[in-house]
């Protein structure tokens, strides 16, 4: 396990730019931007609309949400990017013969690459997206205490709504990446045998694939097939009631309400047969670079 | 040509029976048979294209071959990940990941290879200038060379595999390359294999020579006994040159107009009257054994 987890930190050194130094950067421009929205006017620093007088607290969650789709937004498309360029990284940096040379197997090699866009990207991601949170309820609650609209009593609840979002925000990306895993190993996998031509590749894939099922089987289009439904409901996690539910009620958010819908509403069988899919693409990738050693 | 002269007694490093591969549906290599024993050090030579790349690559498992091949006792393509904990190779000076620091680069080889050592190979730079806290991409060609070999030494391997290590290094670097080479990794339980064009430059620390022609194995000897078997005659007279020649030189070349022969098992008493007798050097018998008219069966295009 050491090897493996030294190959995972690899990566980390590898990809610090996307993993570390993006999210870094992109949460001191939101702190820039937030400070920004508060002090300019930007944001009804007083909370005085129809909504905040219904519930006061709610700049907070949605805040922090927000903050929360977006970085699991920026964790989405790093990761496709990820998965489209690391697998073949070896191969573009002229290194190819040098990991060959060590001890690990090229399944290993391509494991620790999927594990570390799993857990060393989410992990920064969800770190960022809590500090991102924190800088978000700090100027919010400095602002509101500048203006009279909070007292240091409020701090217990902010903590408690912080507590609630961070929750959602940590199983959102939980499910996420569950639901995905496929697909990042298909793009994976791509790219270890095409390189970055994956990137293209692996958007084009589902409307080729539907295409060609559309010409054999028929269908009223090529975008009314089997394939284009299944990759349809493959492209986004499943709804969850109590998100439309409190959206329009003055309940507080509740992160393990949240938690719980969302997991009861995940298709875990779909989920299960993606992780067998997942390692069964790794393997084949593995097997391929095992017989190519372009370098 | 082969002699082999390996006891069978000693557990070969390295065995080949019958070792064939095709790309595209070209045979490269024609069935090689070989063992290497181990505590040598052996130069595999041949012209571009010969098969030497591909014979090594059969060794380290990064190709699938016909025939079998036992490295260690092991299949190296279906064990590469497990043999390479004793077998270390360069097969590209370049190949080292650039985006490392020379600290993460050792600090990552001690927790992968197990028989990586972080303190030889920070033993082993002492004197260059090569820092920890550089980064590959920033060290000249020569200085990547010296770290690449640097990570190998600091490997306790039993099978060291040099794939043209010094290509594209000035003089001064290839022997500082191989003088540490010797120096300071060379035991023997060890072994070592060598490929190179500039034969010259590590002949003298050879003890074994494979010479590969159009996917053949065309001479495999110890240096001694290539010393005792091939004479260089320089001859000037052409009735003594006609004389040489009814003993069946190799190869007869004239260099600045004087005649070079050599000759594979004549007995040098026999030889001396014609002229000048020496013992070829490894590019000279390189030159001889690979231009001789059968050399190359395929007609010229």
């Amino acid at each position: 396990m050491k090897a493996f987890f030294a190959l995972v930190h690899r990566e980390l050194i590898e990809h610090r730019g996307a993993f570390l130094l993006g999210p870094l950067l992109l949460v001191a421009v939101l702190f820039g931007a937030t400070i920004l929205a508060f002090t300019v006017g930007r944001v009804d620093a007083r909370f005085s609309g129809a909504l905040f007088t219904v519930a006061p607290l709610r700049v907070y969650e949605l805040g922090f949400l927000f903050f929360g789709l977006g970085w699991s937004l920026y964790m989405i498309s790093v990761l496709f990017f990820y998965c489209a360029d690391g697998f073949a990284a070896d191969k573009r940096n002229n290194a190819m013969l040098f990991w060959k040379s060590m001890p690990v197997s090229d399944f290993k090699v391509l494991l620790s690459k999927l594990t570390a866009g799993l857990t060393v990207l989410p992990g920064t991601v969800y770190a960022v997206a809590l500090l991102s949170g924190v800088l978000l309820y700090g100027v919010a609650y400095v602002t509101m205490l500048i203006n009279g609209t909070a007292t240091v009593a409020t701090l217990g609840s902010i903590v408690v709504i912080y507590g609630n979002v961070a929750l959602a925000i940590l199983v959102s990306i939980v499910c996420g990446l569950l639901w995905y895993l496929p697909a990042m190993a298909l793009v994976g996998a791509v790219a270890t045998a095409i390189g970055r031509w994956a990137i293209p590749i692996s958007l084009l894939m589902p409307a080729i694939v539907s295409t060609l099922e559309w010409v054999t089987l028929g269908g009223l289009h090529p975008f009314a097939t089997h394939t284009w439904r299944f990759i349809e409901y493959r492209g986004k996690l499943p709804e969850t009631p109590y998100v439309q539910d409190w959206s329009v009620s003055a309940e507080t958010f509740n992160g393990v309400i949240f938690a719980t819908d969302l997991i009861s509403h995940m298709d875990w069988l779909q989920v299960g047969i993606g992780a067998v899919f997942a390692i069964v693409v790794i393997y084949a990738a593995s097997e391929y670079r095992r017989r190519v050693n372009d370098n | 040509m082969s002699e082999l002269s390996v006891s069978t007694a000693v557990e070969p490093i390295v065995s080949a029976r019958g070792l064939r591969k095709k790309f595209g549906g070209k045979e490269i290599l024609h069935g090689l048979d070989f063992d290497i024993p181990p505590g040598r050090i052996y130069g595999l030579i041949g012209h571009n294209g010969a098969g030497k790349t591909t014979t090594l690559n059969a060794m380290l498992g990064l190709t699938a071959c016909e025939g079998t091949i036992r490295v260690l006792g092991e299949d190296p393509f279906a064990k590469r990940a497990k043999l390479m904990e004793n077998v270390a190779f360069i097969s590209d000076v370049a190949s080292l990941p650039r985006f490392l620091r020379v600290r993460e680069l050792f600090a990552l080889l001690s927790n992968i290879h197990p028989n990586f050592s972080q303190d030889k190979a920070r033993s082993f730079l002492e004197g260059t200038d090569i820092k920890p806290e550089m980064k590959v991409k920033h060290l000249s060609k020569g200085m990547v060379a010296q770290l690449h070999l640097a990570v190998v030494m600091a490997i306790d391997a039993k099978l060291l595999v040099l794939d043209e290590p010094t290509l594209g290094l000035d003089i001064t670097y290839r022997k500082r390359f191989y003088r540490r080479l010797l120096e300071d990794y060379m035991t023997e339980e060890r072994t070592l294999i060598i490929t190179t064009h500039q034969v010259d430059e590590i002949e003298f620390m050879l003890s074994d020579i494979m010479f590969i022609r159009d996917g053949d194995m065309i001479l495999h000897m110890q240096m001694e006994t290539v010393n005792e078997k091939f004479t260089q005659l320089v001859v000037n007279d052409p009735e003594q040159q006609a004389a040489a020649r009814a003993y069946g030189p190799v190869y007869e070349e004239t260099r600045f107009g004087q005649t070079v022969m050599i000759f594979d098992g004549v007995d040098r008493a026999i030889l001396e009257p014609f002229g000048r007798l020496s013992t070829p050097t490894l590019s000279d018998l390189f030159v001889a054994l690979m231009q001789r008219p059968t050399a190359n069966p395929e007609p010229a295009r």
